[in-house]
């Protein structure tokens, strides 16, 4: 189980917390000047990376408070946290020297446990 | 020949007697024994029956890894599959034996080891194919009585409890390394939680002789001057009988502790501790565990790992048979050897599959020395015995030498136990010196330290653990001086399987004991192509079942390489997964059972209900009265057509209080309202109420409810019971992610305020006679409005609204004066014919008025439109959520499932809800092409005011089909029932009786 940082309560147990999904997928301003194709992508259409992932989370048993979140999906890192209203981290800041467990690659499915 | 006490080493075990019984029979052992130790202390052997084959089973090592002994303790609620080897034995115990029938000498199911042909790998797949439905009720039945293990508890209150602990260094195993590790850390600034699975420290140093003395200590004197030393320390605790069962993401350990070892669990205090862990640093220091070799029979009871012979000798001073063969491929058998014969036990023989040149010379002049019986480069082929061993047959040169013998010690070589490691995403290599996994790169904070880390010898202990845990600042330097009995190097031959001499029915090379996989299954699988180790060990069961293969799973990799003509590391390992020790339920549930585990919410009137009959129904956590019974015998049929005619006909009252309530405040709560909702809220009146929806940004139907406006600025909400926590939610994400711009403030008030329904013609007599100085007429109090009145020394509200179809009020009150008012008003309007009613009659009301239950007549998949609710919807609002989705191309077309009513042609006919509507009168015999449907039945009741069934159903572009006739399916025939589609309202279609 992770231990997630509530910006505003601290470091606590992830079962006190739910995942809203991806981030910075921001509600069109105006849905009626979108075409269909436009409208379907931002209802239905998220990316589900492995590796860095800018993500939502709600301390939902807690100050039911949304924030933001950098994780490693291939190892559940979390390596940022921060609030809705502050600048996300460019993802530069990240890339260099991701670790992934038993020293997989970063692209690409599969989990070894025997180093070769 | 047979088994003798070992007086001198007693250190661990008391010599009060304690008697306990094992299938009946009396036994008497010592404090301090486990069950295998005081069986073998009495020359009991046989203890089992393996799980397919029924084969007579021993004990096959002395702790955790135990294969074969496994017994269900009646005494203990009937706990199955408890360890013999790990469970200690107290006054009174009552142990039985497992998977045998009549007895434990004769067993019937012993036959399935002659019928071994069709039990081979994966013959649950190839066995029970057909016919259809025979392995449900005929296959499983009898598999699930005849195989597996112990039975299970019937019934079983958890007393177990769960303790958190933050630390910053926690140490797994208290044995001579994880000890040397936590003298590092005494009296610094270091948290630490050192976890042992033993009641007693100094692992492995209680098992053999190995160590002669440490720091000039004899190794018992130097664990309990340690000890000493650990326990005046404040920054670390000791948590004994506890095992670390899983290792997980951000350094978190989940470890059981056994809170009644050697004794019975106390009736008010918990059995088992779960401890959920939280640590800077893991220092793992939890040993290795010993394998076995296969060779034909090497399952018979006699047939025991030489490591956990040698365990028992010291441990628990039972020296299981004195004069034992001892069958090795590497050096740490030797101490065994020296241990024996120091007690005046000489084995009957030394059967070393390494060459001469490669065996210490210690131990060739120590066998010459004592006259001992030796082979090198020899192998035991196999063994043979009914219920224990009677002879061992030894290779050696080529030539096949027959022995009598009562008992066979087994090392196949020592694994450093890598399983906590990889269960944290360590990554462990192959070692070609040692034929094992060594862990390499830690993912997590993780130091692995003595035999854990493949570091077997002794005198290398101190230096490694000095080195590995250097960089942590502050730790203490300590000197250790360790004088060993044996050489230091361990020196090991590869070898695997041993092939037999013969074959016969009875004759088999076990890979894994408990599942009764065998050295041929694996052969078996491969060359049906399952030659993945993952796939390798689904197919067989190979290293499954409480056990996990410990003692034996490196050795399948080892045999399967051999099949393959590949490394090891090209065919790796399965992946090791928590729990690393069999895990009871009740510890993980813990304190979270029964209610603690789901709360029954219950109303203000919860107790006038059960005075008044009520049968309840859970909706969410909620109990609501489902129907009142009114006199004995009374069916739910009945009640609900009686309650449902006599509401029609004069009044009811309901109990709405588990309805979601939501308060909505702020300067921008109107334009929230009117993003949130699809109703319009801003020409709406102050003081007034609206039915509204809730959808999804992808149109569909969330929620429903009513909101009443008080101004501008302030909004009240009710969703429906279930949706309540869920409507919030999103009002509470929209508010902070998409419009932080508003302001605007949310909060539940589900639990301030009771809420009554009450309805029918007599309802505004019956609000007259409770609150006589309320206008209740239609000029001042009309339909979808509300107000506040002083009830007594509080605030009331009321709203005039229904779900019903009739003359309606809804009541809100707090809670504490929600009985009282229950009662007046129940007093009041008995004379006029008021009848409680439960949310059965709520249902069957509101289906003849053609109102719809969110999650009953949808699902999800449908919009406001196609419920006929287009009036509801704002569309001159710029945007609300969902909005946009219903132009799009999918949800805008007319040919989508639109709600219609179902009027059945035969009005004695009855409609089931969920059934299908067909276009054909007549289901054909044998269906060759897929039937097409129109769509299902929603909703479905018998209206007593109607006298015939009102059913709701969504049919493909039902708006179109008015009049038109179809079928409704029936399970219990293959006849259709026709009917005509009509419009869902079927009372009431002009609103008199509402607005009356």
């Amino acid at each position: 189980m992770l231990i997630i940082n509530c910006p505003y309560c601290g470091e606590r147990d992830q079962s006190e917390f739910s995942n809203g999904g991806q981030a910075h997928v921001a509600r069109p301003s105006d849905p009626e000047k979108l075409n269909d194709k436009e409208w379907s992508e931002y209802v239905f259409v998220r990316s589900n990376p492995k590796g860095i992932f800018f993500e939502r989370w709600v301390h939902s048993h807690g100050c039911r408070k949304w924030f933001n979140a950098v994780r490693n999906t291939a190892t559940d890192e979390i390596l940022k946290i921060y609030k809705l209203n502050e600048k996300p981290p460019s993802l530069d800041e990240f890339t260099n020297n991701l670790k992934t467990p038993s020293g997989e690659p970063e692209l690409g499915s599969g989990n070894f446990t025997v180093k070769k | 020949m047979s088994s003798i006490n070992n007086t001198k080493s007693f250190h661990l075990i008391s010599s009060q007697k304690v008697s306990f019984t094992f299938d009946g029979k009396k036994i008497t052992g010592f404090k301090g024994d486990t069950i295998a130790s005081a069986l073998l202390r009495n020359n009991i052997n046989l203890v089992g029956r393996s799980f397919k084959y029924h084969r007579p089973r021993g004990i096959y090592t002395c702790g955790i890894e135990e294969p074969n002994a496994l017994v269900q303790i009646i005494s203990e609620h009937n706990e199955p599959n408890a360890r013999a080897t790990v469970k200690r034995i107290y006054e009174g115990m009552i142990v039985e034996s497992q998977n045998r029938w009549p007895s434990l000498k004769m067993d019937i199911g012993a036959v399935n080891n002659l019928l071994s042909p069709i039990f081979s790998a994966g013959f649950y797949y190839k066995t029970f194919m057909g016919p259809k439905g025979f392995w449900k009720k005929i296959y499983e039945p009898i598999i699930r009585k005849t195989a597996g293990l112990g039975k299970p508890p019937k019934e079983f209150r958890s007393k177990s409890t769960h303790h958190h602990h933050n630390v910053d260094v926690v140490i797994v195993g208290g044995g001579i390394s994880g000890l040397i590790a936590a003298l590092k850390f005494i009296d610094t600034n270091y948290d630490v939680l050192i976890i042992e699975q033993d009641s007693f420290l100094g692992g492995t140093l209680n098992n053999s002789k190995k160590i002669k003395e440490i720091n000039g200590l004899d190794t018992i004197e130097w664990i309990k001057k340690t000890e000493d030393l650990i326990s005046k320390s404040k920054n670390i605790k000791i948590l004994k009988d506890t095992t670390v069962s899983s290792y997980n993401y951000s350094n978190h350990l989940i470890a059981l502790e056994d809170k009644a070892v050697g004794s019975l669990p106390p009736n008010y205090k918990p059995e088992l501790v779960l401890h959920k862990i939280r640590t800077q640093h893991t220092i793992l220091a939890n040993g290795y565990i010993e394998r076995i070799l296969s060779f034909r029979n090497n399952d018979l009871p006699g047939v025991m790992l030489a490591g956990s012979f040698e365990k028992f000798i010291h441990r628990y001073g039972v020296v299981p048979e004195t004069n034992p063969i001892i069958f090795t491929n590497n050096s740490s058998t030797f101490s065994l050897l020296k241990s024996l014969v120091e007690l005046n036990c000489k084995p009957s023989a030394y059967v070393d599959n390494r060459e001469e040149n490669s065996i210490e010379k210690s131990t060739l002049d120590y066998l010459k020395n004592n006259n001992i019986l030796f082979y090198t480069g020899a192998e035991v082929e196999g063994c043979d015995g009914r219920n224990i061993i009677r002879e061992a047959f030894i290779r050696h040169k080529g030539n096949i030498i027959k022995l009598k013998t009562n008992m066979l010690c087994v090392s196949g070589g020592i694994n450093p136990d890598v399983n906590l490691f990889t269960q944290s995403k360590g990554l462990i290599k192959w070692d070609d010196n040692l034929f094992t996994f060594k862990p390499e790169n830690a993912f997590q904070n993780t130091i692995v330290i003595g035999s854990a880390s493949g570091n077997f010898n002794f005198q290398k202990l101190n230096d490694e653990i000095k080195n590995k845990l250097n960089f942590l600042k502050g730790v203490n330097d300590t000197k250790i001086e360790i004088i060993s009995n044996v050489e230091n190097d361990y020196n090991i031959s590869e070898i695997w399987d041993i092939k037999p001499e013969k074959e016969s029915l009875w004759s088999k090379s076990f890979i894994d004991i408990q599942n009764d996989v065998t050295v041929k299954d694996l052969r078996q699988a491969i060359t049906e192509g399952f030659d993945r180790i993952e796939h390798l060990k689904r197919f067989t069961t190979n290293s499954m079942g409480t056990d996990q293969g410990k003692i034996s799973s490196i050795n399948s990799l080892g045999i399967v390489s051999k099949i393959l003509n590949k490394s090891v590391e090209e065919v790796g390992t399965t992946i090791y997964r928590p729990p690393f020790a069999p895990l009871s339920f009740s510890a993980i549930a813990g304190r979270n059972t029964y209610e603690f585990y789901d709360p029954k919410r219950k109303t203000p009137i919860h107790s006038w209900h059960i005075d008044n009959n009520a049968v309840f129904e859970d909706v969410g956590q909620w109990k609501r009265p489902w129907y009142f019974k009114n006199k004995k015998g009374e069916t739910m049929h009945q009640a609900v057509q009686r309650e449902s005619k006599q509401l029609r006909e004069s009044a009811g009252i309901l109990d709405g209080s588990t309805l979601g309530k939501i308060e909505v405040k702020g300067k921008d709560a109107l334009e929230f309202m009117n993003l949130m909702y699809t109703n319009a809220f801003t020409k709406m009146k102050p003081m007034t109420s609206r039915y509204v929806l809730m959808l999804g940004e992808d149109g569909m139907i969330k929620d429903d409810g009513i909101v009443s406006k008080i101004n501008d600025q302030h909004f009240i909400a009710t969703t429906t019971t279930g949706g309540a926590p869920k409507v919030l939610a999103d009002m509470e994400e929209y508010a902070q992610t998409e419009w932080p711009n508003l302001e605007v403030y949310m909060n539940s008030i589900t639990e301030q305020f009771s809420t009554f329904n009450i309805s029918g013609p007599k309802s505004r007599a019956i609000m007259r006679k409770v609150f006589s100085n309320i206008d209740f007429s239609n000029e001042k109090f009309p339909f979808m409005t509300f107000n506040n009145f002083k009830y007594l020394d509080t605030e009331v509200r009321i709203m005039r609204a229904s779900f019903t179809g009739e003359l309606g009020y809804e009541i809100y009150i707090p809670p504490k004066y929600a009985l009282e008012l229950w009662k007046k008003i129940f007093h009041s309007g008995k004379n006029l014919g008021l009848v409680p009613y439960g949310t059965e009659t709520m249902h069957l009301l509101r289906a003849e008025k053609g109102y719809i239950v969110v999650g009953q007549d949808t699902d999800g998949t449908v919009t406001p439109i196609d419920l006929n609710l287009n009036w509801m919807i704002g569309k001159n609002k710029k945007d609300f959520i969902g909005k946009r989705s219903l132009s799009r191309f999918d949800t805008a077309r007319e040919d989508r499932k639109q709600l219609v009513g179902i009027l059945p042609l035969d009005k004695n006919k009855k409609i089931l809800e969920g059934q299908h509507i067909l276009e054909i009168n007549k289901l054909p015999k044998k269906v060759e092409t897929p039937i097409e449907y129109l769509g299902h039945v929603t909703s479905s009741y018998h209206s007593p005011n109607l006298k015939h069934f009102v059913a709701m159903a969504l049919v493909k572009g039902g708006k179109k089909l008015m009049g038109k006739k179809v079928y409704v399916s029936d399970p219990s025939k293959s006849e259709t029932i026709p009917v005509e589609i009509v419009n869902p309202v079927f009372l009431d279609p002009k609103n008199k009786r509402l607005l009356s």
